[in-house]
């Protein structure tokens, strides 16, 4: 780590910036400034308008929990689903493999407008329309794919041996998973989760079409003001759900960094107990 | 290992029913709220939680309902008034229209804000209420139901579907300090834009401002609006009609910002231009708008805004009440609120809104009236009395169609 050349890590740095750093810049500025007119490079006057309303309005901490609450939920269950269909068709012959692939990927390439209008009148029918519950089923579709994708490389990377080895020494099937399988696709499903968490925070025109307003997630609040033309209050919203985005992936980095600390210690302490 | 995954599932499944909405009241006798006395709707109204759909997209005018509607609401008649913002009016007929296809009879759309084209698409498809208007009192007392602009919305028979709300109408604005003498016709304008190359654009139909502002071209190039009261499949020889249209267009185009390769795409992209000097002028359909921008200090203390001498388009937006709305008594309630003299008063004002009223002036009482006329409506707005006298109809959605889709043809292709 030491010995990096140092005019790679002074790229690495610039690149960072330049397409990191520098975008936030003119959000932060838009969202604080008073009139903000060419040809002033950094705004004249300031103003604490946008984040006023932004943060003393109700609606945009209600927002945020929701966004989280459905984010997590579509991700633990995209985790049920993805574990046991990338075990499956990874490593069991099955017909028509390329099938099942195409129609787990499928809602990355089609765009999720079109089935969105088929699920909508379904869910009407069957009442999920308005709820939690069918926003969350309704963003399964598109994260779905990326948590799957996650996994199966996870599974390739596993050969059946280690399960084999695990179920010689006589381990059954659920401490074999939980020992043996779990821990090898740890890294998988953080990178699957992490994604999954930042497409189902992203979602607009989903959540507004099933959750037809009365589910309301920052997307939600934030779309009307782009559209609308309030720089400011767009910016400040844009900042506000870049920050929890980040948090959401830092909590869980370091929530994965922990697992592993404690395997450690625990591994390490029954190494000491019998040789 | 099989179980597992299900029993997950079911977990995760029961607890978000457990926090999703529950469907309460029922909507069997509600038509009876169409001829009930209003003691009894107000009583049925108690406790009901009244959601609103509307456009979300400023914060004056949510704030105005957040802070200076919804607490009135619940202190004066016990209503829980809850704003939903919504992108655009039309989503709001798309998922009704699906609610409809769905059979679903309790929506929990109460009030929505409409009017002109998706204001027809609702009444075309049954999509609104009943006749409801003559059950509120404020609209009883205070509108004249028989002025046209109450009466019709954008040519469309309003017949009670939907209680009016506010005014707006078209305004030009520049910068003072830039141009003293803004053009006043369609013939100066395109004398202006040649003059300064660049400064003028409008927003690409079918934006709905500049969609606007084609129609003024109209009225103007073509002879006055009084010809297009009719229905458009009526006149005959429409098309040559429109002709001095689109060639005024064509040949104001090499002088527009950019040379008119482009135009900007909504009237937002379009004001963001004005708001950062690229261009000298533009237009809003909110006569309050430029002034409320001053305020935000977004555009320069030097803003004006200013009619066409031949008048410019008015049109007026409504408040109206779905086919399945669950709690009806609690939208009618509210409506009638939102149309009093001290709540249109208050969003007479730029701080508030800067909303012209829907009520007429000559029938408030002398104190209301004053009260109205003591609103600073801020230099950038011109007076009640000036916009009042100057306004055009509006024409009915079959032209405004036709006029769009002809602009894609006959302007932006050429």
């Amino acid at each position: 780590m030491k010995k990096h050349p140092r005019f790679l890590s002074l790229f690495l740095f610039i690149g960072v910036f330049i397409f990191v750093i520098v975008p936030f810049v003119p959000l932060i500025l838009t969202s604080l400034s008073f009139g903000w007119r060419w040809p002033d490079v950094v705004p004249q006057a300031w103003s604490l308008r946008a984040w006023e309303y932004v943060v003393n309005d109700g609606r945009t901490w209600q927002a945020v929990g929701i966004s989280l609450w459905i984010a997590l939920i579509v991700t633990a269950i995209n985790i049920v689903l993805a574990v046991p269909a990338a075990n499956a068709l990874m490593r069991y012959r099955v017909r028509g493999r390329w099938l099942f692939e195409a129609i787990i990927f499928a809602p990355i390439i089609i765009p999720p407008f079109i089935s969105v209008m088929g699920i909508h009148l379904t869910f009407l029918r069957l009442g999920l329309t308005e709820t939690v519950l069918g926003v969350v089923l309704a963003h399964i579709a598109p994260t779905l794919p990326y948590m799957f994708r996650a996994v199966m490389i996870s599974y390739q990377t596993l050969s059946t041996d280690w399960e084999d080895q695990a179920r010689m020494l006589g381990a059954g099937a659920m401490p074999r998973f939980f020992h043996v399988v779990l821990p090898h696709l740890l890294p998988g499903i953080l990178a699957g989760a992490s994604l999954s968490v930042l497409i189902s925070l992203s979602q607009y025109l989903i959540t507004f079409i099933i959750g037809a307003g009365q589910v309301v997630t920052l997307p939600i609040l934030l779309f009307p003001f782009i559209s609308g033309g309030d720089p400011g209050i767009a910016s400040a919203y844009s900042l506000l759900y870049a920050v929890i985005a980040i948090l959401a992936l830092i909590i869980m980095d370091a929530a994965l960094k922990r697992y592993y600390q404690m395997n450690k210690a625990s591994q390490n302490q029954s190494k000491g107990v019998k040789p | 290992m099989k179980r597992y995954p299900i029993t997950a599932f079911s977990i995760v499944a029961l607890t978000l029913s457990a926090c999703s909405s529950e469907e309460a009241s029922e909507s069997s006798d509600a038509d009876s709220l169409l001829t009930d006395d209003w003691k009894v709707i107000q009583e049925a109204a108690q406790g009901q939680e009244v959601n609103m759909y509307m456009w979300g997209g400023n914060d004056n005018i949510n704030n105005y309902l957040d802070e200076w509607v919804a607490p009135r609401m619940k202190e004066q008649h016990g209503i829980e008034l809850n704003r939903v913002p919504m992108n655009d009016a039309q989503d709001i007929i798309n998922q009704l229209l699906d609610e409809k296809t769905a059979g679903k009879t309790d929506g929990s759309m109460d009030i929505v804000w409409i009017n002109g084209e998706n204001f027809k698409a609702a009444k075309d498809n049954g999509l609104l209420w009943g006749d409801f208007t003559g059950q509120l009192p404020n609209f009883n007392d205070y509108v004249d139901a028989a002025a046209p602009e109450v009466s019709e919305d954008f040519g469309e028979p309003v017949e009670g579907l939907e209680a009016p709300w506010g005014k707006a109408q078209f305004v030009f604005v520049h910068d003072e300090a830039q141009y003293e003498t803004p053009p006043k016709s369609m013939d100066e304008l395109a004398d202006w834009v040649k003059e300064h190359p660049g400064q003028f654009t409008y927003p690409a139909p079918p934006d709905f401002t500049g969609s606007a502002f084609v129609r003024h071209v109209l009225y103007e190039t073509t002879g006055g609006h009084e010809q297009y009261q009719q229905p458009a499949a009526e006149i005959e020889d429409l098309e040559q009609r429109l002709e001095p249209m689109w060639q005024y267009l064509n040949s104001i185009e090499p002088y527009l910002w950019r040379e008119g390769e482009t135009y900007p795409e909504s009237l937002a992209k379009q004001d963001q231009l004005f708001a950062s000097g690229e261009i000298g002028m533009t237009m809003s359909y909110d006569p309050a708008l430029a002034a409320s921008e001053v305020l935000k200090g977004r555009f320069p203390e030097s803003t004006r805004t200013y009619l066409l001498d031949g008048g410019t388009l008015a049109n007026t937006h409504f408040l109206s009440i779905p086919f399945n709305a669950s709690d009806k008594a609690g939208a009618l309630v509210a409506i009638n609120e939102l149309m009093s003299p001290a709540a249109q008063t208050a969003k007479l004002s730029p701080e508030n809104w800067g909303d012209l009223t829907a009520l007429d002036l000559e029938k408030l009482s002398p104190e209301e009236q004053q009260a109205m006329n003591e609103v600073d409506l801020g230099e950038a707005t011109l007076s009640i009395e000036e916009l009042e006298q100057n306004r055009l109809p509006e024409l009915s959605s079959d032209y405004i169609d036709i006029i769009e889709k002809g602009w894609t043809e006959h302007v932006a292709k050429e």
